[in-house]
C-alpha cells in the first residue's frame, strides 16, 4: 500500500483547538475594545458591553423555525440559478469517460478496477465543490445588492439565523446533488467491471501495528537499508542477516481469527536484488511470533512475496513447532497479557533484499461490501462539501462575491498536504530538523542582502539576538495562522476505496468529521459578528 | 466623444467584423475534401505538407475531442499530468502512471518524442522495477505495444518505428531475462493466451528476431517512402539492421540447441541479406571538396574495380575506395560476411552442435560422452579457425566464449576424473591468444557456472 493511514490524536486536537480558538477570540475581542475605545473614548466600554449582550440574546433566541424557512428560501434561490446543471457536466462525463479510461471489457486487472473507483470518487468531487464554492460565495453580497437581505433583516430573523440558514439550504441542495451523483456512480462502476472482475470490489478492513527494524546486526534501528528509491516511505531488510521487520499489534484476541480460527495476515512486500539470482524464483520470507512476556517464539515456512499485489497468509491458530513437533496456541501462546502480538519478518536470500513500511503488513479482518466503503468516500465528500459552504457563506458575510470565492479557494489550496508541510517547514526553522535553511523572516532577509550562506552562523551580539526574537515571534504568529487553515489531508478517502480498503473511522472519518465541527462555531460566529456590523447599504 | 451616434457605432463595428471575417475566410475556409489543394490558405498548407490529421496516422477522436475541449491550454494541461506523472513514477503507482501516460498521449498525439519516452518507461524501467519474470515481460509488450500504438498515430515516424523494432530485438532478445523473454514471445505467461502467443504482439507467431527483422523493414521503407530520414544512428549502421536480426535469429538458434536444417538455412538468409541486399544497397557520400555538393553512390559489396570504372579520376577512386572501407569497418562488414560464409558450412553447425551436446551432457553428468563432444566440437573449430578465409573470426568474442566454455569442460572433466590434461590440445593455441582478456574469461567463467544453476 502506497499510503499510511494514520489516526487524528483527538484529545490534543480538542487541546489544540481550544487553544488557537481561544487565542483569536481574545485578539478579536481586544482588538474590538481598543478600537471601540478609540473611536468612541469613554462609551467603548458601553458600546462593547450592549454588543456583546446582544449577540448573547441572538445566541439564545434562536428559532429552528426562521433557519429552516431561511433554507428553504436558499435553495430554492440555489435551484432557480440552475445549480442542478452541472448534472449535464456529469452526464457528459460519465456518457464518454469509456473512451478514455481504455481497459479490456472482458479482463480486468486490479488497477483498472482502481483507476475507475478513484475516476468516480475524483469527478464527483471536483463537480459539487467548486459548484457550492461559487453558490455559497454570491449568495449574500447577491442578497446585498438586490436588496433582498434588507427584507429579511427587517423581519424577526436574526443575523445568526441568517448565516445558518445559508449555510444549511446551500449544504441541503449540494447533498441533493452528491447523493444523486453517487448513486449514479456507484451503478456506473457496478456495470462497468465485469463480473469476472466483480470480486475484486470488496473493502478490505485492516488492523494495522506499529514498526520498528533490527538492522544487520541486530541491532535496534530506526529505518532499513535504502536501496535507491526517492520515495523514503519503504526501508528495506537485508537477507540471511539479523535485519528484520518487527510490527507489534495491539489489542489482540480471539475476535481477530475467522471463524475457522486463523489469522489472516496480508502483505505487500517489495523486492529489491543486488543480484539477479534465481529468476524463476521470487524472493523469500518468514514470520516469526515471538511472545514479548515469555519470549516463546515460532517461525513460519518461508513464503515467496508478490510484489505489488499483495499476499493473504493464513496463519493456523494451532501452530507445530518444527523443532520439538509441540503444539502452541496462537492467541494463549503468543499474545503477551496486555494483547499485543508482535510479529517478525525476515527475507530469507542472501544479498537481496525486501521492502517495507508500516502499512504494508496488517491483519485482516472480515471485509466489507464495497457500497459502504464507497458510501463512506461520499460522506467524506460531503463533510469536505459542508467545510466549504462554511468557509464560502462566512467570508461571503465580509467580502464581495468574487473576492469571498477566491479566499474560500486559497484557504483549500492551502490546506492541502503539501502546503501544511511547506508551512510546517518554515516554523521549524532549523535544516538540521527537516527544515528550511535560512532561518526566520528577517534572518533570510538580512542573509539575502548581505549574501551570507545559510549554513553559516549567525554573530552573536544584541543586534542579532533581537532580530531571531522578532523572527520567533513571527513564527508564532504564523503557526496561529496555519491552526486557522484547514488540514483537508484526511478528507481524501478515494484512495482507500480504490485500493480495495474501508474507510477507516479512527483516521479518516472522524477526524472529517472533528474538523467541521471545529469550524463551525468560530465560523458561523465569525460570520454573524461581520453581518451585525456591516454596513448593508453598501453594495 | 467622437460625434458618432449609437447607430453608427454600431454600423462600424459591424463593417469592421466583415472586413476581419475575409482574412478569416481566405485563410481558414475547409477543403472540399478531396485531396487537391482547395478550401482556404491553411487548408492549402495542409495538404501541401501532410499535416492533416488523417495524414499523420490513424485519427483518435477522444485525443481530438481532450484538445478542443482545452481551448489552447494543452500546454498547461500536460505540463501537470507530467508532474503527476513523476508523482506516481517515484511511488510505483504503476496503473496510474498508465493512465497518466494515456491522457499525456492522448493530448500530444503527433509528438513522437512523446511516444518514444512512455514507451522506453514502460519496456525498460517499470519492467525492472518488478521482481518476477512475467510481470516484467509484462511491461515489456505494454511499452512495445504503446510504441505500436505511436506508430499507428504517427505512421511516417520512422523513430517511432525503430524503437518497435529495438523492443523486439534488444530488450526481449539481450535482456539479462532473455531466455524467459524468449520463451514467453511464443509462450505467453498470461493465462488469458492459454499458453499460445499474445496476439496484439506477435500476430505471426514468429520468433522475436524475426519479428523485429520485419519492424526494422518497415522502418527502412518509411525513411524511403516519406523522406522521414532517422537521426538515432548513421545511416548504413541503420541500414543494416534488418540483416543483422537474421544474424541474431541464426545465433539464437544455436543457442537454443537447434543445429538442423532450419539453422543453416537462418544463416544462408542472413549471409544474403548481408551481401545481396545490405551490401547492394545504395549510400551517397560526398566526394567534391568542402561547400560543393558532389555525391557519389557506393554499395558496400563494391570492389576496387568497380569504383575504378566508374569514377575516371584515380585520385577520386582512391579516395572513395578509402571512405567504402571506413563504412565496411563501421558495419564490421567483413566480420558478419565471414561469420556468414562460415556458418552456412556444414562443418560449423557440427562444432556448434558438438559444443552445446557436451554442456548438455556435462549438466546431467554424463562425463565420458561430455568429454568426447567437447573434444569434438573444439577439434572443429580448430580446423575452421585456422582456414585462411575465417581468421579473421579467431577475435570474434562470442565464437571465442564458446570455444573457451568448451575447452573449460572438457578441461574440468579430466580434473574431476583424476586425469592430467594433455600438454598440447586443439585451441590451446586460442586460449593463449585470449588469455589476457579478463573480461571475456569472466563471461566464460559466469557461463560455466550457470551450467550448474540452469
Amino acid at each position: 500500500m502506497s499510503f499510511d493511514p494514520q489516526d487524528m490524536p483527538v484529545f490534543l486536537s480538542i487541546f489544540y483547538w481550544m487553544v488557537v480558538v481561544g487565542c483569536l477570540s481574545f485578539i478579536v475581542m481586544t482588538v474590538s475594545l481598543l478600537s471601540l475605545l478609540v473611536s468612541h473614548r469613554s462609551a467603548g466600554p458601553r458600546i462593547f458591553a450592549a454588543e456583546i449582550i446582544g449577540s448573547l440574546t441572538d445566541l439564545f433566541s434562536l428559532s429552528i423555525r426562521r433557519i429552516w424557512a431561511l433554507s428553504k428560501l436558499t435553495f430554492i434561490e440555489a435551484y432557480r440559478r440552475k445549480a442542478l446543471a452541472v448534472f449535464v457536466v456529469f452526464a457528459l462525463l460519465f456518457m464518454f469517460a469509456g473512451w478514455f479510461m481504455g481497459g479490456d471489457s472482458k479482463e480486468m486487472s486490479s488497477d483498472q478496477v482502481k483507476v475507475y473507483i478513484s475516476f468516480v470518487l475524483r469527478t464527483i468531487g471536483w463537480l459539487t465543490l467548486p459548484l457550492m464554492l461559487v453558490l455559497s460565495s454570491f449568495g449574500i453580497p447577491e442578497d446585498i445588492r438586490i436588496r433582498s437581505l434588507h427584507t429579511v433583516v427587517t423581519k424577526p430573523a436574526r443575523r445568526l439565523e441568517i448565516v445558518l440558514g445559508r449555510v444549511f439550504g446551500f449544504s441541503l441542495i449540494g447533498s441533493l446533488v452528491l447523493l444523486v451523483m453517487s448513486g449514479v456512480g456507484y451503478i456506473w462502476i457496478v456495470r462497468q467491471i465485469p463480473a469476472s472482475a466483480k470480486d475484486m470490489l470488496v473493502c478490505r478492513v485492516p488492523v494495522y501495528g506499529k514498526l520498528q527494524f533490527l538492522d544487520r546486526e541486530g541491532k535496534a534501528a530506526e529505518k532499513g537499508v535504502n536501496v535507491g528509491d526517492l520515495w523514503e516511505f519503504r526501508s528495506y531488510i537485508e537477507g540471511a542477516t539479523k535485519a528484520r521487520a518487527i510490527w507489534e499489534f495491539r489489542g489482540i484476541s480471539e475476535r481477530a481469527l475467522d471463524s475457522g480460527g486463523n489469522l489472516h495476515l496480508e502483505n505487500q512486500f517489495l523486492a529489491f536484488r543486488s543480484y539477479k539470482g534465481n529468476l524463476k524464483q521470487s524472493l523469500l520470507y518468514d514470520y516469526q511470533f515471538r511472545n514479548p512476556d515469555t519470549g516463546l517464539t515460532h517461525t513460519t515456512e518461508a513464503r515467496p512475496i508478490n510484489e505489488n499485489r499483495g499476499v493473504t497468509d493464513v496463519i493456523s491458530r494451532k501452530l507445530v513447532s518444527r523443532s520439538d513437533g509441540k503444539t502452541y496456541d496462537l492467541i494463549k501462546d503468543f499474545v503477551s497479557k496486555d494483547g499485543t502480538l508482535r510479529i517478525e519478518v525476515s527475507c530469507i536470500d542472501r544479498e537481496q533484499y525486501l521492502g517495507m513500511a508500516r502499512p504494508d503488513l496488517f491483519i485482516r479482518m472480515p471485509d466489507v461490501s464495497f457500497g459502504f466503503g464507497y458510501f463512506k468516500a461520499v460522506a467524506g465528500i460531503e463533510i469536505m462539501m459542508i467545510l466549504v459552504v462554511l468557509l464560502a457563506v462566512t467570508g461571503s458575510t465580509f467580502l464581495k462575491g468574487p473576492i469571498a470565492t477566491v479566499l474560500t479557494f486559497v484557504l483549500l489550496i492551502l490546506g492541502g498536504e503539501d502546503a501544511h508541510k511547506f508551512m510546517d517547514q518554515l516554523m521549524i526553522g532549523r535544516s538540521d530538523k527537516g527544515g528550511f535553511q535560512g532561518g526566520g523572516f528577517f534572518e533570510s532577509i538580512y542573509r539575502i542582502i548581505t549574501h551570507m550562506n545559510p549554513t553559516t552562523e549567525l554573530p552573536e551580539n544584541m543586534g542579532f539576538t533581537a532580530m531571531t526574537g522578532v523572527d520567533g515571534v513571527l513564527t508564532g504568529f504564523l503557526w496561529l495562522c496555519k491552526q486557522v487553515i484547514p488540514r483537508l489531508q484526511y478528507f481524501n478517502m478515494s484512495e482507500y476505496v480504490s485500493n480495495g480498503f474501508d474507510v477507516p473511522l479512527g483516521s479518516s472519518l472522524l477526524p472529517c468529521f472533528l474538523i467541521l465541527v471545529g469550524y463551525f462555531l468560530p465560523c458561523v460566529m465569525l460570520g454573524y459578528f461581520a453581518l451585525r456590523i456591516r454596513e448593508l447599504e453598501s453594495k | 466623444m467622437n460625434g458618432l451616434t449609437s447607430q453608427q457605432r454600431k454600423l462600424a463595428y459591424l463593417i469592421g467584423i466583415l472586413l476581419l471575417l475575409i482574412p478569416i475566410i481566405k485563410l481558414g475556409l475547409p477543403s472540399d475534401g478531396t485531396k487537391a489543394a482547395t478550401g482556404g490558405t491553411l487548408s492549402q498548407m495542409r495538404t501541401e505538407f501532410e499535416l492533416g490529421e488523417s495524414d499523420l496516422g490513424d485519427v483518435d477522436p477522444s485525443s481530438a475531442a481532450m484538445n478542443l475541449v482545452l481551448l489552447g491550454m494543452r500546454g498547461v494541461a500536460v505540463n501537470l499530468l507530467y508532474s503527476e506523472f513523476d508523482k506516481q513514477k517515484d511511488m510505483k503507482r504503476w496503473a496510474e502512471m498508465e493512465a497518466t501516460t494515456d491522457s499525456i498521449v492522448r493530448l500530444q498525439p503527433h509528438f513522437e518524442k512523446v511516444w518514444e519516452m512512455n514507451g522506453w518507461n514502460l519496456a525498460y524501467n517499470t519492467s525492472a522495477e518488478w521482481d518476477a519474470v512475467p510481470d516484467r515481460y509484462f511491461y515489456v509488450k505494454k511499452g512495445g505495444k504503446f510504441l505500436m500504438r505511436g506508430v499507428r498515430q504517427n505512421r511516417k515516424s520512422t523513430h517511432l518505428q525503430y524503437h518497435v523494432a529495438n523492443v523486439y530485438q534488444k530488450k526481449i532478445g539481450i535482456a539479462d531475462e532473455a531466455k524467459f523473454y524468449r520463451e514467453y514471445f511464443l509462450h505467453d505467461p498470461d493465462p488469458k493466451f492459454k499458453g499460445g502467443v499474445d496476439p496484439d504482439f506477435n500476430p505471426d507467431e514468429l520468433d522475436n528476431y524475426l519479428v523485429a527483422k520485419r519492424e526494422f523493414e518497415k522502418a527502412t521503407s518509411i525513411e524511403d517512402q516519406y523522406h522521414r530520414p532517422q537521426h538515432i544512428l548513421d545511416k548504413t549502421l541503420f541500414r543494416s539492421m534488418p540483416a543483422r536480426c537474421q544474424f541474431d535469429y541464426a545465433n539464437s538458434l544455436q543457442k537454443d540447441g537447434k543445429f538442423g536444417e532450419i539453422t543453416r538455412e537462418a544463416w544462408q538468409d542472413a549471409l544474403s541479406d548481408w551481401t545481396r541486399k545490405f551490401g547492394q544497397e545504395v549510400f551517397s557520400i560526398p566526394i567534391g571538396p568542402l561547400g560543393t555538393d558532389v555525391k557519389f553512390d557506393i554499395r558496400l559489396e563494391m570492389s576496387a574495380e568497380d569504383i575504378r570504372k566508374e569514377i575516371a579520376s584515380p585520385d577520386d577512386a582512391v579516395r572513395v575506395a578509402k571512405m567504402v572501407e571506413s563504412y565496411r569497418k563501421m558495419v564490421n562488414y567483413y566480420y558478419w560476411r565471414t561469420r556468414g560464409n562460415c556458418e552456412a558450412e556444414s562443418k560449423t553447425a557440427e562444432a556448434h552442435r558438438n559444443l552445446y551436446e557436451a554442456s548438455q551432457f556435462y549438466k546431467k553428468q554424463e562425463l565420458e560422452k561430455a568429454r568426447d563432444a567437447a573434444f569434438a566440437g573444439i577439434k572443429g573449430f580448430d580446423e575452421i579457425l585456422k582456414t585462411p578465409e575465417f581468421t579473421d573470426l579467431q577475435s570474434e568474442e562470442s565464437l571465442v566464449e564458446e570455444c573457451l566454455l568448451g575447452m573449460m569442460v572438457w578441461e574440468d572433466i579430466h580434473r574431476v576424473s583424476g586425469e592430467k590434461v594433455p600438454a598440447d590440445y586443439p585451441l590451446k593455441w586460442l586460449a593463449t591468444q585470449h588469455q589476457g582478456n579478463q573480461g571475456m574469461h569472466a563471461n566464460v567463467q559466469r557461463s560455466f557456472k550457470r551450467l550448474f544453476l540452469d
